[in-house]
């Protein structure tokens, strides 16, 4: 049976209200989402928990001095402060993610990395582990599309508005990204569960 | 006539922004168009891994919000 869940623009109501538990929730819902979305920017685990932890400072300030715009939804305003807070961080250094051409040309800053992963598997841990290194090879673009689409959950509408091009073009980024990580999976002869699941 | 879809619309499709129509559409073509389905498939294992290739951050993190949150108490406004 399926559980009832309790909405965001609920949990944020019941938060401004002085509930705790109604932010640990919405913290737990969306931890993973928002960290691996600033990690595939930042590249470096304790700049990305850095930054995850700014951007929940900024939430609940936000909140909790009533500024919060109750119209737009919960999870791309989240998602939004993430993002622009890691770019900041590479303009405030002056250390940009490698810009990496249209047509597939190598990275040069894919870092090797320690793990901190809860998964008990250690085939599935590599293969994560891989995975996100493979999307961090992606060509900037491709890599922002995937990102905003898979991980901060845009329509490809709003990815289109928000990166000023058309929506074919932003479909077609997707595309490739996916092509590419498919291609590269192979390559590194990466497993993956084979088993298909409704969309 | 069954329709022709191109990649971009399975990947709307896999992404569930098409409507209800089309989405019929396009899973008819799916049941004649080997190449379509297949195509479908390796979209579709992949948006699996890359939503399970999440990664974790630390207890030491989150609590660290969580604490910080209990601590503001601000008078909110209205």
């Amino acid at each position: 049976m399926e559980k009832y869940r309790i909405s965001d623009s609920q949990l944020v109501s019941l938060y401004k209200n002085g509930n705790e538990e109604a932010f640990e929730q919405l913290l737990n819902r969306y931890k993973a989402k928002v960290f691996t979305t600033i990690y595939l920017i930042v590249k470096d685990n304790y700049v990305a928990e850095d930054l995850l932890q700014e951007t929940f400072v900024k939430v609940v300030r936000t909140i909790k001095e009533g500024r919060y715009n109750e119209e737009g939804k919960f999870l791309p305003w989240l998602m939004r402060i993430a993002h622009n807070l890691a770019i900041d961080y590479f303009r405030k250094d002056k250390r940009y993610p490698t810009v990496v051409l249209e047509d597939g040309s190598k990275v040069l800053n894919t870092l090797q990395f320690a793990e901190d992963s809860v998964e008990s598997i250690q085939v599935q841990r590599d293969m994560h582990s891989k995975l996100r290194e493979l999307i961090q090879e992606l060509p900037t673009a491709q890599r922002e599309v995937l990102m905003m689409r898979h991980y901060m959950e845009m329509s490809f509408q709003e990815i289109a508005e928000s990166t000023g091009v058309s929506i074919n073009t932003a479909l077609g980024r997707m595309r490739y990204a996916l092509i590419n990580l498919r291609k590269k999976m192979k390559q590194y002869n990466i497993a993956y569960d084979q088993n298909i699941y409704p969309r | 006539m069954t329709k022709t879809f191109t990649q971009d619309d399975v990947i709307r499709y896999l992404y569930q922004e098409t409507a209800e129509k089309e989405s019929n559409e396009i899973e008819k073509a799916m049941l004649c168009d080997a190449r379509l389905q297949e195509m479908y498939k390796e979209f579709a294992l992949i948006k699996k891994d890359l939503s399970r290739a999440l990664k974790q951050p630390s207890e030491r993190v989150i609590n660290s919000i969580l604490n910080y949150s209990k601590s503001l108490n601000l008078p909110s406004k209205p």
